[in-house]
């Protein structure tokens, strides 16, 4: 029935611009800002790819301590490996990288007229974007930006996934720019040697994407070389491990974004650890296995007012003053009455009696001795991942808050760990990494190993990379993933179930290509 | 041809008829008891023989000897009087309530309650509920059977939730459409929210600007058939609202009428005071000495208060003959239980008729103009763990002495810190004109011509100080939101009605063309940084920073901001080509250290064309076909238009011959009908947008410039949601109607549902709009019954009775969508509900509880047999929800002599409260970190720290029965001579008791906790909700 009108009822394009379907973006330069936006919120989240990379590993644990972080069981879950395809923060990496992925196909697309470093950025962002959903999910959905939005976008595995990826990769290596070490605000965008790092990462976990389950020597040889041309652009190991975690320039920072670091900060400290920031959340912690992993006395972690460790152990494990470290001349902070605000939390592993900068032993809530303690208890005393008091587990501080809870700097790509590959890529190809690993643990003050086994190696990556978001990855390729650790559901240990995560289950419905993954 | 024919037949037999009776010259004279009665309407019985009354209610008429005369005027029971002979009569009318009842507006045409086939149920003025009334649907609330109108907040002007048989949509907005005088409203809120600093503010309610006295009726239209004639916005029912004229008043009347309301919170939270307090803190473990601050306050009290508030109106009104006028004023101040929440109204309306060309050309004009001033303390559902000032003030620890100035150095929300050093508020203007012209081109054929326009601007200041304290970002620094909404909606209306009356039967046919525009444009702007401590001087300082900025900005632009790290001031441009970071330098006064803004500006448009044929036969059989053709610029090329047809039957059986005498009613009523829906939709889902992401200041007072950023995807498939409806309904009335009853028996099922659904991956935005496929189904029966006990002279006794049951269910929905966030400590990402197919609309979803252990912990039943009850994983549907299966009415009026008495009931029964308020606030955990529970809980033998995760422990029956209203008035008798015509004096009390078993404050509650980004709202779960008040309202009514 034809009905003659009065008005066309077209919409006006008054405060957004409107096309029928995908016809290019307005302004390609504008997209990528957003793209990085999009990185930055996303990498700087306690949640999410965060959460999904520690809390499921032996490096984090988030107890409930009394009603906190009880959370519908979300960390939890997390930690015992029994999470399901409704896990909030499984749903929420779909499609936090899944998102990321098509904005970054849409800057691709020529009718947005992308420039060459736009290309690059693009380029760099989807290739992060597909090898993240493909680690944690086995499978990239991938949407033809040129076909109608209707369409169902096509599935990739294996190794379908993995060429796509380093397709982008050598892309974004021939558009990015080459940022030489220690530039800055220019390493908190992808680069030439971002996009290398990328390529060797994926590289060294092909096997575990295409289920070979062993390296393919061509891919280990290319590690190397992707190593040695980050290497190149200066890019170097540098001592002074917890001064890398600041957002001045150093020489192992390949790329950083622009997130706030309170939120790692803030995650672990008790509320009454600092006054900085309102106090911390009291959630994440470690497991005293993972803390064990490093040299010095098990039971105590004290460092002296000048930072020298007290109980034998390496730097990296960092360590708790007795009081706020003196103002003195440490460059780049500020004064604050002879202390700097929340120079009294520490370093690294904060173990045992915590102190108020005045040296005052601080306590918890309840007028306890706040003792951060090696075990989960509950109120009962038996172990347990729920009913904790405040003070279980031994806390996890990677960026110092007296250098600024609120700076806008987090690690995102570090030399240490291409360092790391590229032991990785010898020792899977027949070499010998013993020598790489004692030139990291020199550097950071550990007593050198005599010879570096698999094992050695992964508990190096553990200790050179806690609280970087790396651990899952590691675990899966060095094939522990699965083990027995504390408070994981019985049923999980041992089930290749959780080495990926569920498909949503909203997914399945919208795409029929889509498999959930088994088990679930 | 036939009917030209039937006509020149009738009009033969009619001049024969004159030729064989002996015509007369009659006058006379109309007069109800307060004087003449202009434009009534006298007709020689069983002709079409008749003429109006004049300015002097006076009239002249040819007749026939033996005739008798039929004189009637809406309001006025008819009077019949046989002439015999006479020359001149004089008749009084007496004001007859029933008979103004009769008249139902429907949409575009108004009915009776004997004709009307759909089903149909009007409100008078005379049944409104009485006291403190800020908004028009609560008038109604409770009325009428099948029409759930849920107070949602305590607070003055808050939000509404307005059910009709059920809930047919899934998303937030399930309010009816709401027609006043002809306009129909775009739905939309008219003003905007703020932040208290903890979430946003609860939206205010888009008919505020109303004043609830001026309205003479409110008609409510159910079923398809009825509410076709408004098509694609039909679906969830439509409320009609007509304001009052002067048609009744006669020359000139002053009505005055003022009222003054004490109100206090009616229930509260049992807490602990300053040394049960202490005590518990020791029994839970803690070190009481560690948690004292030496004083003792009731939170509860110092953010609690009671108020009093004042109504006053007047107005004037007059029937001149040829037309009538009546204008009103009115100012409200109403004050909430809650410190620093208040509403002021002031309001200006008038209504004009006035009739031209020998009474063929009517010209009608109604505007209301209104200011609404409203205040709201830090209130807001989505708050957080620590929940807004009412949370805040349950949980604060009993020992800290009642000083906005006083800190413990800890996380909480201090409550006296906050209510001191924060502000919100709003203001909103607004007008609706509305003008018609109507002509008779003959005696059958009427065409009209209605135009309607309703413009409002809103403004929302909130800030709080930097004096603030345990708010990061705000403590030492300040922060405010200046929010700007403005809503234009024009309505043009063209209709044709032809109505004919046959030998036998009746013709009435209406066909029409309209069109509305609804735009709305805004700035929403906030700032970080502020010099000034003063409140108002935040407001002063964040208006001019804004407004100085935005003045500086040549050309187009979506966002202009500036933080401690800009050089200039930073634009962001759409049009005519995108410019990201235009640094246009600081030609303005920065006031605030950083300040972001962003502006909106869209426009929607409804075509539409829609006809209705009624017909009825004998007087007994009645016919009703509608159809409506409705084109949205919503929706795509591919589904722009939408077709409604509907149809309905009824059978006036007690004009049959074998019903008795006795049966005075007896109509049964079938209709059927398809409906859409698109409220809640919005602007331009349907193509691909892109716009600039949002912005907002840092902690630190920097401002990150944002990049494009795709807003919607195009689904180019999408259309309305349909509602298919079936009515079947009966109307019994028994001995003049001295008894009534009514029962409707409905099914509807809606399809194509709207939803905000996750597309597939990879997608932009996680959630989408399409239509899902999915059904949701709604049935029931309502019934309504009144008998009038009493009726003599000096005492009349009359009770009105409803009942209503709905059943829901949504059925062949492949998901499940989870909702109805749950908020507090330790409870982020948690939630209550889920929406799956074989289950109601926010049917609970959690573990259920099984008892404390022996060591006091929470035990939950096993649901997937690995032996363990474990509150995450063994959730289940535990076979609640939060949808009433009973609502119900009770009204029992009382006149003796000049005192009358009027009480009214309401219940709801068979629905589920999850007490959030307790799961968030009044737990172990709480007390061992020295947050304030309630008495309780010491005694529940919960150990200290255990987790408290949903589940069913508390989930609650909601059932209640409310009295809800009760009315002691007095007429004070006058001889009319003075100055005074009429005179009444009343008392009011507004929810005066409440019966439940629901822990909480007030059963009949939702709080919009949050629906985890599914854009599936969220019902019957109790976050903090602001107090419901019980209020005295004393009273005077005045005519002179």
């Amino acid at each position: 029935m034809a009905l003659s009108s009065c008005t066309d009822l077209e919409i006006e394009e008054s405060d957004s611009i409107i096309s029928e379907g995908f016809q290019g973006l307005a302004d390609a330069s504008s997209t990528v800002d957003q793209l990085y936006i999009r990185l930055r919120d996303h990498y700087g989240n306690q949640s999410n790819r965060f959460a999904l990379s520690e809390v499921t590993s032996d490096a984090a644990i988030v107890p409930t301590r009394g009603t906190d972080w009880g959370d519908n069981g979300e960390w939890s879950s997390l930690h015992q490996h029994l999470w399901t395809p409704e896990h909030v923060q499984v749903i929420n990496t779909w499609n936090e990288f899944n998102g990321s992925q098509l904005i970054a196909s849409q800057v691709l697309d020529s009718r947005s007229n992308p420039s060459a470093t736009n290309t690059g950025d693009a380029s760099f962002i989807r290739a992060f974007s597909m090898y993240t959903i493909l680690d944690y999910f086995g499978q990239v959905p991938f949407r033809d930006v040129t076909l109608p939005s209707s369409s169902v976008p096509e599935i990739l595995t294996g190794d379908a996934a993995v060429s796509l990826i380093l397709a982008d990769l050598d892309v974004a290596i021939a558009n990015l720019p080459s940022v030489s070490a220690g530039s800055g605000d220019a390493n908190g965008r992808a680069s030439k040697a971002a996009a290398r790092f990328l390529k060797a990462k994926v590289l060294l976990n092909k096997q575990v994407f295409n289920g070979s389950g062993s390296a393919d020597g061509a891919d280990m040889t290319a590690v190397i070389s992707l190593v040695d041309e980050i290497a190149g652009e200066g890019y170097d190991l540098q001592a002074g491990y917890f001064e890398l975690f600041r957002d001045s320039p150093d020489n192992e920072t390949i790329m950083w974004v622009s997130s706030e670091v309170g939120n790692r900060i803030f995650n672990g400290l008790h509320y009454n650890s600092t006054s900085e920031g309102g106090g911390g959340w009291n959630g994440f912690a470690t497991l005293a296995e993972y803390y064990d992993l490093y040299e010095g006395d098990p039971n105590s972690n004290r460092v002296a007012l000048d930072e020298t460790p007290l109980d034998g152990q390496e730097e990296r494990r960092g360590g708790v003053p007795s009081a706020g470290l003196p103002f003195t001349s440490r460059p780049g902070t500020t004064d604050e009455g002879g202390f700097e605000l929340s120079s009294n939390v520490g370093n690294g592993f904060l173990a045992g009696q915590q102190y108020a900068l005045d040296g005052t032993p601080l306590q918890d809530r309840a007028g306890a001795p706040l003792t951060f303690k090696r075990d989960f208890l509950d109120g009962t005393g038996s172990p347990s991942i729920i009913n904790n008091d405040e003070t279980t587990g031994i806390r996890v501080i990677k960026y110092a808050p007296r250098f600024g809870a609120f700076a806008r700097h987090e690690i995102f790509f570090r030399y240490a760990d291409a360092h790391l590959m590229k032991a990785e890529a010898m020792m899977r190809s027949g070499g010998d990494p013993t020598a790489m690993v004692n030139e990291l643990r020199t550097i950071r003050g550990a007593t050198p190993l005599g010879t570096v086994s698999e094992q050695d190696l992964l508990d190096e990556r553990g200790r050179e990379l806690f609280a970087e978001a790396w651990r899952r990855n590691d675990l899966i390729r060095f094939g522990q993933y699965t083990r027995d650790w504390l408070f994981k559901a019985p049923a999980s240990i041992n089930n290749d179930t959780y080495k990926l995560f569920p498909i949503p289950a909203s997914q399945l419905l919208a795409n029929p290509a889509l498999i959930q993954n088994p088990g679930y | 041809m036939k009917i030209t024919l039937l006509k020149s037949f009738l009009l033969v037999g009619a001049l024969l008829c004159l030729g064989f009776a002996q015509a007369q010259e009659i006058t006379g004279n109309v007069s109800d008891a307060t004087g003449p009665l202009p434009g009534a309407s006298v007709v020689e019985k069983g002709t079409t023989n008749g003429t109006q009354t004049d300015f002097d209610g006076n009239f002249t008429l040819s007749v026939g000897e033996n005739a008798t005369l039929v004189i009637s005027y809406i309001g006025y029971s008819t009077t019949e009087i046989a002439v015999n002979g006479r020359s001149s009569i004089s008749v009084t009318l007496t004001e007859d309530a029933e008979a103004l009842d009769e008249v139902v507006i429907i949409g575009y045409g108004t009915t009776t309650v004997k004709d009307a086939t759909g089903s149909v149920t009007s409100v008078t003025a005379k049944d409104f509920n009485g006291g403190v009334i800020s908004s028009p649907e609560q008038l109604i609330q409770g009325k009428t059977a099948g029409v759930n109108i849920q107070q949602s907040s305590g607070e003055p002007g808050a939000g509404i939730s307005v059910n009709i048989r059920g809930s047919n949509s899934v998303r937030a907005n399930n309010n009816p459409l709401f027609v006043v005088d002809g306009v129909p409203l775009s739905g939309d809120n008219t003003s905007p929210s703020g932040d208290s600093g903890l979430g946003a503010t609860a939206v205010r309610n888009p008919l505020n600007f109303l004043n609830p006295s001026d309205i003479m009726s409110i008609s409510i239209l159910k079923d398809a058939s009825a509410t076709a004639i408004y098509g694609s916005r039909g679906a969830n029912g439509v409320v009609i609202i007509t304001t009052k004229s002067g048609k009744a008043a006669g020359t000139g009347v002053f009505e005055f009428s003022t009222s003054l309301s004490v109100a206090t919170p009616a229930n509260e939270y049992d807490l602990l005071n300053r040394s049960e307090f202490l005590s518990a803190v020791t029994q839970f473990g803690g070190d009481a000495s560690a948690v004292d601050f030496g004083a003792a306050t009731n939170w509860q009290d110092v953010v609690t208060r009671s108020t009093a508030s004042t109504n006053n109106n007047l107005s004037y009104s007059q029937n001149y003959g040829k037309g009538h006028i009546r204008a009103t004023f009115g100012y409200q101040k109403q004050f909430g239980v809650v410190e620093k929440t208040d509403l002021e109204r002031i309001t200006g309306r008038i209504n004009v008729t006035q009739r031209f060309l020998d009474d063929k050309l009517t010209l009608r004009f109604s505007g209301t103009i209104s200011r609404v001033n409203d205040e709201t303390a830090p209130l807001s559902a989505t708050a957080g763990f620590r929940g807004d000032i009412l949370g805040a003030s349950y949980s604060a620890n009993p020992t800290w002495p009642n000083s906005a100035t006083f800190t413990d150095g800890g996380t909480q929300i201090l409550p006296a810190n906050l209510l001191a050093f924060s502000q919100n508020r709003t203001n909103t203007d607004r007008f609706l004109l509305n003008g018609s012209a109507e002509y008779q081109f003959t005696p059958e054929l009427t065409g009209k011509i209605n135009g309607g326009y309703d413009n409002s601007e809103s403004e929302n200041v909130s800030v709080i100080s930097s004096n603030v304290q345990n708010l990061n970002g705000i403590e030492d620094i300040g922060f405010g939101v200046y929010n700007r909404l403005e809503r234009e909606n024009k309505l043009l209306e063209a209709t044709l009605n032809y109505k004919k009356e046959f030998e036998n039967s009746s013709l009435d046919v209406l066909v029409g063309y309209s069109f509305q525009d609804f735009q709305s444009r805004g700035r929403n702007a906030q700032g970080r940084g502020f010099q000034t401590k003063s409140l108002n001087q935040m407001g002063d300082d964040l208006r001019a920073t804004v407004k100085g900025a935005e003045s500086t900005i040549s050309g187009s632009f979506q966002q202009f901001f500036y933080g401690t790290n800009s050089n200039g001031l930073i634009v962001n441009r759409l049009f005519p080509s995108v410019v990201a970071g235009d640094e246009i330098g600081f030609g303005f006064e920065k006031a605030v250290s950083a300040m972001t803004a962003d502006v909106f500006d869209n426009t929607d448009e409804l075509q539409s064309f829609f006809g209705r044929v009624n017909y009825s036969l004998a007087d007994k059989y009645l016919f009703t076909a509608t159809m409506r053709a409705d084109g949205s610029s919503r929706f795509g090329p591919e589904n722009q238009y939408g077709y409604f047809p509907s149809g309905a039957f009824a059978w006036k059986l007690n004009e049959e011959d074998f019903i008795g005498d006795n049966v005075s009613t007896l109509k049964l009523r079938l209709s059927g009908g398809l409906v859409g829906s698109q409220d809640g939709l919005g602007y331009g889902n349907f193509v691909a947008r892109q716009r600039f992401a949002g912005v907002g200041t840092n902690t630190d007072l920097t401002v990150n410039g944002s990049g494009l950023t795709i807003v919607a995807t195009d689904v180019p498939s999408l259309k309305w949601e349909e509602t298919l409806s079936l009515n079947a309904g009966i109307d019994l009335g028994f001995n003049i109607d001295r008894f009534t009853a009514s029962i409707d028996v409905y099914k509807s099922e809606t399809t194509d549902v709207l939803l905000r659904t996750p597309p597939a991956s990879p997608a932009i935005d996680p959630f989408q709009f399409g239509n899902v496929d999915a059904t949701i189904v709604n049935q029931g029966i309502e019934l309504a019954l009144a008998y009038d006990f009493i009726q003599s002279q000096d005492v009349t006794f009359s009770a009105a009775f409803n009942m209503a049951y709905n059943e829901n269910e949504v059925q062949d929905f492949g998901g499940a969508i989870n909702t109805g966030a749950i908020n507090g400590q330790g409870l982020s990402g948690a939630f209550a509900q889920r929406f799956e197919a074989g289950h109601s609309l926010y049917s609970y979803y959690m573990a259920e509880f099984a008892g404390l252990d022996a060591s006091g912990q929470p035990t939950f039943v096993d649901q997937n047999g690995d032996g363990v009850g474990d509150v995450f994983q063994d959730k289940i549907f535990v076979g609640e929800d939060a949808l009433p299966d009973y609502t119900g009415g009770l009204s029992l009026n009382l006149r003796v002599k000049n005192f009358d008495v009027s009480t009214y009931f309401a219940g709801q029964f068979g629905f589920s409260v999850y007490n959030n308020t307790r799961n968030g606030l009044f737990t172990s955990g709480s007390i061992t970190n020295a947050r304030n529970v309630t008495q309780d809980l010491v005694t529940s033998g919960e150990a200290a720290g255990t987790s408290a995760d949903v589940s069913t422990r508390y989930l609650e029956k909601g059932d209640f029965v409310r009295f809800q209203n009760a009315t002691l008035g007095y007429n004070v008798p006058l001889t009319g001579e003075g100055l005074f015509k009429s005179m009444r004096l009343s008392v009011t009390g507004q929810n005066l008791f409440l019966i439940t078993d629901y822990s909480g404050l007030d059963p009949e509650v939702t709080v919009a906790t949050g629906d985890l980004g599914s854009g599936v709202p969220t019902r019957g779960i109790d976050w903090a909700a602001f107090p419901a008040p019980r209020t005295i309202t004393f009273g005077i009514n005045a005519s002179f």
